[in-house]
């Protein structure tokens, strides 16, 4: 390898490590994360196995066990080894012992009453209630909410029990008691099962094209054109002003807003002069809320598509200008011939850079109302971000988050590429042909 | 159409650019605006057309006063030095555009693009864009569009600076053949003298703000109002000797030229200007002096001649070289074509 390779590839070492660690990797990961069904609590380590109430229900709803989960279920009364022992070592009679061991070993009672009612016909059989009363304790066997670390131990216990299970019922009862994660594509199912999913999608879709439409090309387009034929210093000083949501910190611009629109904020009390009665404006139904929340990232994001079409039409040579003045074009033919197609490159970059940006910033929303009113609000990303990583609920499911953040990545991906087709990017970085 | 500036001035802000400029440019007439950088010729073109608000006086199109008409409704056609095509418009939508502003068919604009095509001959490029093109087929493409809609006048503005040598010979007459064959009125800025000279009918030479003579090309190149003018044009230029006039006699430290037709003045300092082709080794006003350089231009070699008060001369002559550098030589001067000045640079 020559020098100046290895010198090239030494300054691409530290771009490449970047990209793998904080873009591939990241994919990756959401990608198998996607494909399991981690959450709070099955952890993301390996589990255990535990016959519960809710496994007992999965049981029989999900692997047609109903029979086998009642069993296991009710509590039950078997004499065997390890309870013989257990009374022996108690100090019970020897004879008695004996007896049991003679006659009821290994027989299985459902009912406590049953058990005592065997005991009761033994010879040697205790003398007062409170005896056979412990005495039959001692033989009660329930699985329930008991932890096993591994399969094995479970599938012995309930052998234990005297319930004899088929092969099939062994691994549907593994299956369903186990705590840990498992492998699964179900949070895809799921995720397109969900009424809940069709809304984010189109709370996602309403946010991105109503904010980047709105304000972050639209708007910046008119602030960047008027601020051109505007004299110098008020044009810079209109900028300014419009720069000024972009450099407050964010949580302290959400809490203007919400200081806005509280009912007890400016609105409600300026509305008060008029006989409006008072209310939260940002929550107190969907349109209002999503109102704000467009307008709330508009006036952020409309600075730097009007800092990066200012700076364009900046660039578009003066002579053009007085040429299309001469060839007697109104300002607004300048701005339709001349202007907007010249924008071309940064509207398309705008277009792309804050699509992507918007989709997966969810920030605002999040200060501002939390998804609110009801949901109304809650975009793809902040649903991912609700899902996987906070929430009321507490259990934080690890597994359907990446999964909907997956979606974001693909997503993501498609935009980027689509925009370059309708853009043409091909034919505008075609090489020129000159002939002289 | 006849073109009329009438007291014309322009500041910007406090800097005053023209003031009390007078000018006429006769209907169907090329006319040159001449002069240094920073003179005001392109003010003044971007006055006529509009571009720039007029602070003084009137222009006139026709009988028609354009003072206050905003461009787009002044029927002007402009050549910008950089061309100023629409880099995302094809030639063809490049050349129609005044007419789509004004919402012509779209059969017409076709019909007229075509035929400005031909006039301009690109009529093979005009699906092309103004990137693909050569600097000299642009410049094309900038006279078809400011002549689509037949202008009442042609604004040129430096068209040829930005070409290289050969393209701009052959644009000069390019220019002019269309400027012909249309009958437009036509003014052309420009720095350059020898376009000035070749390409227009009258040029009006230019000055720190203020016209110093408009005369046709020869006229002027024979009869300079001052020495400015007289330096401007001529390639090579004109080589000027100070001296002092005692009846018809000039006499400086390094010379003596005994000056037939000069006015009489007694004693007072002048300054002769002696253009290259009238200092020649046969002419009879005898001066000597030594080569100091030699520049061969193929058919002719230029020369400079350091006289002995150290005051230059130049020469041009035929082809063949006649003394190389550091040789002495006694040339001649043609008393007739001398011009004097007096000492602010005003002819005599």
């Amino acid at each position: 390898m020559n020098g100046s390779k290895s010198l090239g590839l030494m300054l691409l070492t530290p771009a490449i490590v970047f990209v793998l660690l904080f873009f591939v990797a990241p994919v990756i990961l959401t990608a198998v994360f996607a494909l399991t069904n981690m959450s709070t609590a099955t952890g993301i380590t390996g589990g255990a196995y535990q016959v519960t109430q809710s496994s007992l229900r999965k049981l029989a709803e999900s692997y047609g066990q109903a029979e086998l989960a009642n069993t296991l279920a009710e509590t039950r009364y078997t004499v065997n080894e390890e309870g013989l022992e257990a009374i022996a070592a108690d100090g019970a009679d020897a004879r008695l012992v004996a007896e049991m061991r003679a006659k009821l070993g290994g027989r299985s009672f459902e009912k406590r009453r049953d058990l005592e009612s065997a005991i009761k016909t033994l010879n040697s059989r205790p003398r007062n209630t409170r005896a056979l009363k412990a005495l039959s304790d001692t033989f009660h066997r329930s699985i329930v909410n008991e932890r096993f670390e591994s399969a094995d131990a479970m599938l012995r216990a309930t052998t234990n029990l005297g319930v004899a299970l088929s092969a099939d019922q062994k691994s549907a009862l593994a299956d369903a008691t186990y705590t840990g994660w498992v492998w699964t594509t179900q949070n895809f199912t799921r995720m397109i099962a969900l009424p809940d999913t069709q809304r984010t999608l189109i709370n996602t879709f309403i946010y991105v094209f109503a904010t980047l439409a709105i304000f972050n090309t639209g708007f910046a387009l008119v602030l960047s054109i008027a601020t051109h034929y505007m004299p110098a210093r008020p044009a810079g000083i209109f900028r300014a002003i419009w720069l000024l949501p972009r450099i407050s910190p964010p949580v302290l611009y959400v809490l203007l807003w919400k200081w806005l629109a509280w009912d007890t904020g400016f609105l409600s009390n300026f509305l008060a002069n008029f006989g409006v009665a008072p209310r939260n404006w940002l929550l107190d139904n969907p349109t209002n809320a999503w109102i704000f929340i467009v307008l709330i990232n508009g006036f952020v994001g409309a600075s730097m598509g009007m800092l990066i079409f200012s700076s364009a039409i900046k660039a578009i040579p003066g002579s053009l200008f007085h040429a299309s003045e001469v060839d007697g074009a109104s300002r607004w033919q300048q701005i339709r011939y001349i202007i907007l197609p010249q924008l071309r490159w940064p509207i398309l970059f705008i277009t792309c850079y804050q699509s992507l940006s918007l989709l997966t910033s969810f920030e605002y929303i999040l200060l501002a109302t939390e998804g609110g009113p009801g949901g109304a609000t809650e975009v793809w990303a902040l649903k991912t971000y609700l899902t996987a990583l906070n929430n009321y609920a507490g259990n934080l499911e690890y597994g359907y988050g990446a999964a909907l953040a997956l979606v974001l990545v693909v997503v993501g991906v498609v935009l980027s590429l689509a925009y370059l087709k309708v853009f043409d990017f091909k034919t505008m970085v075609r090489p020129p042909r000159i002939e002289q | 159409m006849r073109i009329l500036l009438k007291n014309f001035g322009k500041s910007f802000g406090a800097v005053n650019v023209i003031e009390n400029l007078n000018l006429e440019i006769h209907d169907g007439e090329m006319l040159a605006l001449l002069g240094p950088s920073g003179c005001g010729k392109s003010t003044t073109l971007f006055a006529v057309c509009g571009i720039h608000k007029v602070t003084a006086g009137q222009i006139l199109f026709g009988d028609r006063d354009v003072t206050h008409v905003p461009s787009q409704q002044r029927n002007v056609g402009v050549v910008f030095q950089n061309y100023a095509l629409y880099p995302h418009l094809s030639i063809a939508e490049n050349i129609g555009f005044p007419l789509k502003i004004r919402k012509e068919s779209a059969a017409e604009i076709k019909r007229k693009v075509h035929e400005m095509a031909d006039l301009v001959q690109i009529g093979a490029l005009l699906d092309r864009r103004p990137a693909e093109l050569s600097g000299g087929q642009q410049q094309r493409v900038a006279l078809a569009r400011a002549l689509i809609r037949r202008p009442d006048v042609l604004l040129l503005d430096e068209p040829l600076a930005n070409l290289d040598a050969k393209l701009r010979l052959e644009m000069r007459s390019e220019i002019r053949r269309i400027q012909q064959e249309t009958g437009i009125t036509a003014i052309l800025v420009t720095h350059d003298q020898v376009e000035a000279m070749s390409m227009c009918d009258r040029i009006a030479i230019m000055k720190q703000g203020q016209i110093v003579q408009i005369a046709a090309p020869m006229e002027m190149y024979d009869n300079p109002v001052s020495d400015f003018v007289a330096g401007f044009l001529g390639n090579p230029p004109i080589a000027f000797v100070d001296g002092a006039l005692t009846g018809s006699v000039f006499e400086s430290s390094g010379i003596r030229i005994e000056l037939p037709s000069a006015a009489q003045r007694n004693g007072g300092p002048v300054k002769l200007g002696i253009r290259p082709e009238n200092f020649q080794p046969e002419f009879p006003q005898k001066v000597s002096g030594e080569v100091t350089f030699v520049e061969s231009q193929g058919r002719e070699t230029l020369y400079d001649v350091r006289l002995d008060d150290g005051q230059i001369l130049r020469s041009i002559q035929g082809h063949a070289v006649r003394a190389g550098v550091g040789e002495r030589v006694s040339w001649g001067i043609s008393p007739d074509n001398i011009l004097i000045f007096d000492e602010k640079g005003a002819r005599l």
